[in-house]
């Protein structure tokens, strides 16, 4: 999962990111401004939107129009200074998922940020399942047929988005785009490396294969039968 | 309700204080009192009237019973001219228990004679005033004399001199001092019958007049925080001597108004300004509690926390500081000030910010015109410089110059100018830059540590003093900031 953080209080954003990255094991980046902002918003695909109201060079709310406007479907979590009742309508009006007041706890911001990940991608529950395969995305741990899995923090990444998309094609560049941040070098070929330690470690001791490829389209994690 | 139960009490209390504490009581005082007034006087010029008509009405009926007192007197029959009283023919007294008293005397041979009830020891001379009052076994005489009366009785063919008499007639005065009384009676109790009704109409009437006053009261008492509009009913609108009253409600509550969404405002832009930092303080020690870390970590940290949380003291104070200017700015805190030297206080402006403008590579120019003299406290008008000063060498180019100008043109206002060479204020942020919390880009000025209450409490300060302050810039080459102290204040 990636995740954008547009605020411009830098210590704020620093450790906002620390704690996704380290507790969530989100790919994070970080805009100071509105303009800034508002070009990685539109230049990369992220899964949840962090966003402060207060902004330099463009006010948040705007950013959150022009967002949405261009028809972006990604969730936006607005973190604002401000509590009262007409700017929280106001933003909600204005095509925020959801609001959290500063100064906030960060295992809230965490809850909600999962939670609106989950739910951008049409998964209320937040414990995934795909046939046997049982994810649980709040203590990250993954089992299937009741067996525990123990995957290595990348190849958890990749399960993770994977599992949050079942039947569903995910190419390559998918991938790379939702689990790196910015600053990253991507390499296709890495991703066919935890493809295959994830397809190893999930399928031992299974009949049932679960992540099947697409010769030149990409991967689809699906119970059984390899899709036509 | 409750006010009013509050001054009953009151009223219970200390009676003494009905006058000054009720209207009401007042105006029924003083319908009271002229009211009494106004009867004591019909009482008195009614009883002074009717006494002095009743007592010339007496004064006819006693010379007509002196005249008929005269009519007994007959000459003899011996054509000596001698008289003689006919008392046979005297009717009798009007009133039997206190019978009329004469006397007649002739010039010839003085006392002819006197009422047969004439009481031993009275004596009354043929001489003296006509009418006159005295006291008889305590009863109230009126007593006549008339003089020179001729013998009524005509002999025929007489050839003496006509004798002529003087008579006194003395007749009791009860009838009429029961009269007298009986008429200021009446008088009396019909003033006391108009008094009653008199206030019952004062009642009733202030009762009246005093109702629009209650409804702008009940009005008066439903505004709050949350409903600043005072409704005047028609009422009281339409009188006008209630006019000035509403008038000051409503300005006042306007003031009012003004000045509490004022401090509502400023609360909610603390409160907003207060969060901000306080979330990076939680969120730091949050994170670095999330997993156990490596001691540099936690020393980092730590130290990050540090740095906030002196920032945290720093707008605090910041904003304790502007709420003490703005309060100086409202007048409460007047104080005995001494005329001082406005180019001594940039001076010693110019050298308390020397540290910043050496970090900067700033030069700062003072150009001084002589001491330009001004009442005020120096630490007030040092604050000012150094909150302008602090601004240009912030916003000018690094190794920039800043002059400062204090000028007087003439015992016109001094003026006191700051220019910088910086890249200016943006047209749009210029009219706000006085605001509190106002910053025309936070990202630059929270990198260079101000919080946007400087120029607000320069302008809070130089407005306290009469003053004005004003920016103008131009993007690109500089801002320069005004300020001009009044002439009156010096």
């Amino acid at each position: 999962m990636r995740v954008l953080i547009i605020e411009d209080e830098p210590r704020l954003a620093e450790n906002i990111a620390r704690s996704l990255r380290e507790i969530a094991g989100y790919a994070v980046d970080i805009a100071h401004d509105g303009q800034e902002g508002l070009f990685m918003a539109e230049s990369s695909e992220y899964d949840v939107v962090l966003l402060d109201l207060m902004l330099p060079q463009m006010d948040g709310m705007q950013l959150l129009g022009r967002i949405r406007q261009a028809g972006q479907r990604t969730p936006v979590l607005v973190v604002t200074a401000r509590d009262d009742k007409e700017s929280v309508v106001a933003l909600l009006n204005a095509g925020a998922d959801d609001y959290l007041t500063k100064p906030f706890d960060l295992g809230e911001l965490l809850a909600r940020t999962k939670a609106l990940i989950r739910r951008g991608k049409g998964q209320p529950s937040p414990v995934l399942s795909v046939g046997d395969l049982e994810l649980n995305t709040v203590n990250r741990s993954v089992h299937r047929g009741g067996r525990l899995i123990t995957l290595t923090a990348m190849e958890y990444r990749v399960l993770e988005y994977l599992a949050h998309r079942p039947r569903a094609v995910v190419s390559k560049t998918e991938l790379l785009e939702h689990l790196y941040d910015y600053n990253w070098e991507k390499f296709s070929n890495v991703i066919e490396v935890y493809i295959s330690g994830l397809r190893r470690k999930l399928d031992d001791g299974s009949s049932r294969q679960l992540i099947h490829t697409l010769r030149g389209q990409g991967y689809v994690l699906q119970d059984g039968t390899q899709p036509g | 309700m409750n006010q009013e139960h509050n001054s009953d009490t009151h009223r219970l209390i200390r009676p003494g204080s009905i006058l000054r504490g009720s209207i009401k009581a007042r105006l029924i005082t003083i319908v009271v009192l002229s009211q009494t007034l106004l009867a004591a006087g019909l009482v008195f010029t009614g009883v002074v009237y009717t006494h002095q008509r009743l007592l010339s009405t007496l004064d006819a009926g006693m010379q007509a019973r002196a005249m008929s007192v005269a009519a007994l007197v007959r000459y003899a029959e011996d054509a000596s001219g001698n008289v003689y009283f006919d008392e046979t023919l005297m009717p009798a007294s009007l009133d039997p228990a206190h019978p009329d008293l004469f006397a007649v005397w002739t010039e010839r041979s003085g006392l002819l004679t006197r009422s047969a009830n004439w009481p031993a020891g009275l004596e009354v001379p043929p001489t003296g005033s006509d009418h006159w009052n005295f006291k008889l076994a305590h009863v109230h005489y009126r007593g006549l004399r008339v003089f020179q009366v001729p013998v009524l009785d005509r002999e025929e063919g007489k050839t003496f001199r006509p004798q002529v008499l003087t008579i006194v007639y003395l007749a009791p005065k009860i009838q009429l001092d029961a009269q007298v009384k009986q008429a200021g009676i009446s008088i009396a109790l019909s003033s006391l019958l108009l008094l009653g009704a008199t206030v019952l109409l004062a009642l009733w009437g202030i009762r009246r007049g005093l109702l629009p006053l209650q409804e702008l009261a009940a009005q008066a008492g439903l505004v709050s925080t949350h409903n600043w509009e005072l409704h005047v009913p028609d009422d009281a609108q339409q009188i006008r001597e209630l006019r000035p009253l509403t008038q000051s409600m409503t300005t006042m509550l306007a003031r009012l108004h003004h000045s509490f969404d004022q401090q509502r405002e400023f609360l909610g832009n603390a409160a907003h300004e207060l969060k901000t930092p306080v979330a990076v303080l939680k969120s730091t020690l949050q994170s670095l509690l999330q997993r156990p870390r490596a001691s540099e970590e936690y020393r980092a940290g730590l130290e990050h926390s540090l740095e906030d949380l002196e920032r945290l003291e720093q707008l605090l104070q910041w904003m304790l500081r502007l709420a003490r200017a703005e309060q100086w700015a409202h007048g409460a805190l007047r104080r005995d000030l001494q005329v001082i030297d406005v180019t001594a206080t940039c001076e010693e402006a110019v050298e308390r910010t020397r540290q910043l403008a050496e970090s900067r590579k700033a030069t700062v120019h003072l150009s001084k015109n002589g001491p330009v003299l001004f009442r005020a406290d120096p630490e007030d008008l040092q604050l000012v410089w150094i909150n302008l000063l602090e601004n240009a060498v912030r916003y000018g180019p690094e190794g920039g110059s800043v002059e400062v100008a204090v000028t007087r043109e003439n015992a016109g206002p001094s003026r006191i100018i700051f220019e910088d060479h910086g890249a200016g204020i943006p047209a749009a942020d210029l009219p706000h830059v006085f605001e509190r919390f106002y910053r025309g880009d936070p990202s630059r000025t929270r990198a260079t540590g101000g919080f946007g209450l400087g120029l607000a409490i320069a302008k809070a300060l130089v407005e306290a003093y009469g003053g004005t302050i004003t920016a103008d810039s131009e993007p690109g080459k500089g801002t320069r900031m005004t300020v001009e102290l009044p002439v009156g204040h010096n």
